[in-house]
């Protein structure tokens, strides 16, 4: 006889809210419910009420953990709207910004993992060097999280040879760290056998599903948006696209881990072409037309839609988070697997629900609450 | 090492889930949590101290009240970043119910977008009695750290750009007795720095500051008072002194030619909006300059 497991949403399982109806028959997981809306926030509403300088802000607090790019695809977005054209110098330093972001997102990942792991020397010795990501985002930005770094034309902050010193040497660093992170993930690995044939991706039903990102990249299928539209100025950077073929939960690991050595890679090339020049260009006015945008979160593929009236308000913002588009592979990696695996694998996706909830709809009136049913 | 004695729950609902990091952020031994004998635990029923973050959506409502039902006493409740403090940016979402202080009972709040790892703890530490040694580099807040506000009252001139600017609606301006108020409450800010920007004079600065505790949310303010100038043909109050004389200094900088027109500049400037927009002919311009003439004079 199945019964119902569920899984949040303010549970220990999870980092973040959020509700899953496992329905499970001998601790094998039969069919899955997922349930939304427990960080929703109306933020699309709250779009069309602030003008397009002071949605950076809040674009950016769609998600704290991947701020940066939110505010990146959101003003590259604008500055179509806009016909404005971003200086060399701040093209790159955007880039630098981006990959320290994906440093510190892909790590506290891997400190979560551990912890899901019951690896419990693993994770602090993880959030404790992570920390020197946070220390130095904080020292060039401002803030240790939503660091409205990105401005609309350009960025906020420059990088003087003193700051660029210290970017390298923290590097040097972290290479350790993701040297550490490698071999957990090597043949013998502690995380190996723990992850590894759990949560099953295949790359057809990647490809069905919709998965972004590391997700995606895990069931091998190389597509990754600094590499097919290229923005920013990762055109000119050399750097490798990351994929796994498995498809478990260890592919995904080895996916992220290997990324933030690229991640590296990119940082240092972009501080060694540095382009000299202006970091911001002045403030365009805003045409009235529709405009797409989109940029590789660490999540994976984040995309923005702005219909702009010609008023310095938008008429309409419309935000597909990577998490969104990841959610629903979760059904195809839980489906057949071990109920107590279930943390692991939703986990593996690493899901912000801060970004996903923004879509669904709860009637005030009657109290119903529409789910993102899925049978 | 003392024995643990707080068992901290996290509950996060409607927020960015920046400030939910920055408490596991915490846990990190160079932070000293578990030196103050402090624990983060994963059921309500294991914890007597109920963190919340985010600025609870309809969603999130039942399940706060149904959390604090749980916690053990003492039930000490502490609001963390500013969507719990007050909604923050998020105040005017459709599904917004919080701050989580109209649910249930908050104890302390802890504002900050998000604060940092060192304010939380340092928090807690402040709450529990005890002392913390604060005195390696990274309790320190780098340079150009965006943390608390500061005007410089000498420099502002009122004119009310950084409210205009500011992305959550933290910034009001209050008009009242001939004052003008300038209020910044730095418990729904997003710290963004758009007002220092912003600023023409630079008289408004976010400083290093970030250790933020209170425990009364009206109290989270940083004010500065202008003096408002009367309108010398209707006597209504219309706009700071400083900011006319400001604009005059703007206008002959930009036009030198308008150099001897200081003082006309500036009487010209001295007339409110609504008496402006009487004038619709040249004779209301001329009786209208007629009496400001006779005040002239009769002032002199």
């Amino acid at each position: 006889m199945p019964k119902i497991v569920q899984v949040g949403p303010y549970r220990p399982q999870l980092v973040e809210p959020e509700r899953f109806e496992l329905l499970v028959e001998n601790d094998k997981i039969l069919d899955v419910n997922i349930e939304l809306g427990y960080v929703h926030r109306g933020i699309e509403k709250l779009f069309t009420t602030k003008t397009y300088m002071q949605n950076l802000a809040l674009a950016e607090r769609i998600c704290g953990i991947c701020s940066g790019v939110h505010t990146l695809c959101y003003a590259q977005t604008v500055e179509g709207v806009m016909n404005m054209e971003v200086p060399d110098r701040a093209r790159y330093l955007r880039c630098i910004y981006m990959e320290l972001e994906r440093l510190h997102s892909h790590y506290l990942w891997f400190g979560v993992l551990a912890h899901s792991l019951h690896e419990h020397n693993a994770f602090l010795k993880i959030m404790s060097e992570r920390e020197q990501v946070q220390d130095l985002l904080e020292y060039l930005t401002g803030n240790r999280m939503n660091y409205l770094i990105n401005t609309i034309g350009g960025v906020r902050r420059d990088i003087t040879p003193e700051k660029a010193e210290k970017i390298r040497k923290i590097l040097k660093n972290l290479r350790n760290l993701s040297n550490y992170l490698l071999s957990l993930l090597d043949d013998n690995g502690e995380f190996t056998k723990k992850t590894k044939g759990i949560g099953i991706l295949p790359k057809g039903k990647a490809l069905l599903l919709g998965a972004v990102g590391p997700t995606l990249r895990g069931s091998g299928i190389k597509s990754d948006v600094r590499k097919d539209d290229p923005y920013a100025a990762y055109g000119e950077l050399d750097f490798e696209v990351i994929t796994e073929k498995d498809g478990d939960v260890w592919a995904k690991s080895v996916v992220r881990a290997k990324e933030t050595v690229e991640s590296m890679k990119i940082i240092e090339q972009a501080l060694d072409n540095l382009p000299k020049g202006e970091i911001a260009a002045e403030l365009g006015e805003p045409s009235e037309k529709e405009e797409f945008g989109r940029a590789e979160a660490p999540r994976g593929e984040l995309v923005y839609y702005i219909k702009s009236n010609g008023t310095n308000i938008p008429e309409r913002v419309k935000v597909r988070t990577p998490s969104f588009a990841n959610d629903f592979t979760l059904i195809e990696m839980l489906r057949g697997d071990l109920l107590q695996n279930a943390r692991l694998i939703i986990e593996s996706i690493d899901p912000c629900f801060a970004c996903t909830d923004r879509v669904t709809i709860v009637d005030v009136k009657t109290g119903k609450k529409r789910k993102v049913e899925l049978k | 090492m003392s024995k643990k004695k707080v068992s901290i729950y996290r509950f996060m609902s409607a927020g960015c889930n920046g400030c939910d990091v920055q408490i596991l952020e915490c846990l990190v031994p160079r932070y000293k949590l578990a030196e103050l004998g402090v624990e983060v635990v994963f059921t309500p029923e294991e914890a007597n101290v109920l963190a919340i973050t985010g600025g609870i959506n309809i969603k999130g409502i039942e399940a706060l009240k149904e959390a604090y039902k749980k916690l053990r006493e003492p039930k000490l409740v502490i609001a963390v970043g500013n969507c719990a403090v007050s909604k923050g940016i998020f105040d005017k979402g459709y599904p917004m119910v919080g701050p989580p202080d109209q649910i249930v009972p908050v104890n302390f709040y802890v504002p900050g977008c998000p604060p940092r790892p060192q304010a939380i703890v340092s928090a807690i530490a402040k709450v529990l009695g005890e002392s913390l040694e604060e005195k390696e580099d990274y309790w320190n807040s780098p340079e150009g750290f965006r943390g608390k506000h500061e005007f410089d009252s000498e420099k502002c001139i009122g004119c009310g750009a950084c409210a205009q600017v500011c992305s959550s609606e933290a910034i009001e301006i209050l008009e009242d007795n001939g004052k003008r108020l300038i209020k910044i409450n730095y418990g729904k800010c997003t710290f963004c720095a758009l007002c220092q920007d912003e600023c023409p004079t630079q008289a408004l600065k976010l400083t290093r500051e970030y250790h933020l505790l209170t425990d009364n949310r009206s109290l989270t303010n940083v004010t500065n008072n202008v003096e408002l100038f009367r309108c010398a043909s209707c006597g209504t109050y219309f706009i700071p002194s400083r900011q006319i004389e400001w604009a005059v200094e703007r206008i002959i900088e930009k036009v030198n030619l308008y150099k001897e027109f200081r003082l006309d500049l500036k009487n010209a400037m001295e007339i409110c909006q609504n008496c402006r927009k009487e004038i619709d002919n040249i004779r209301k311009a001329k009786k209208l300059l007629s009496q400001l003439s006779l005040k002239v004079r009769s002032t002199n």
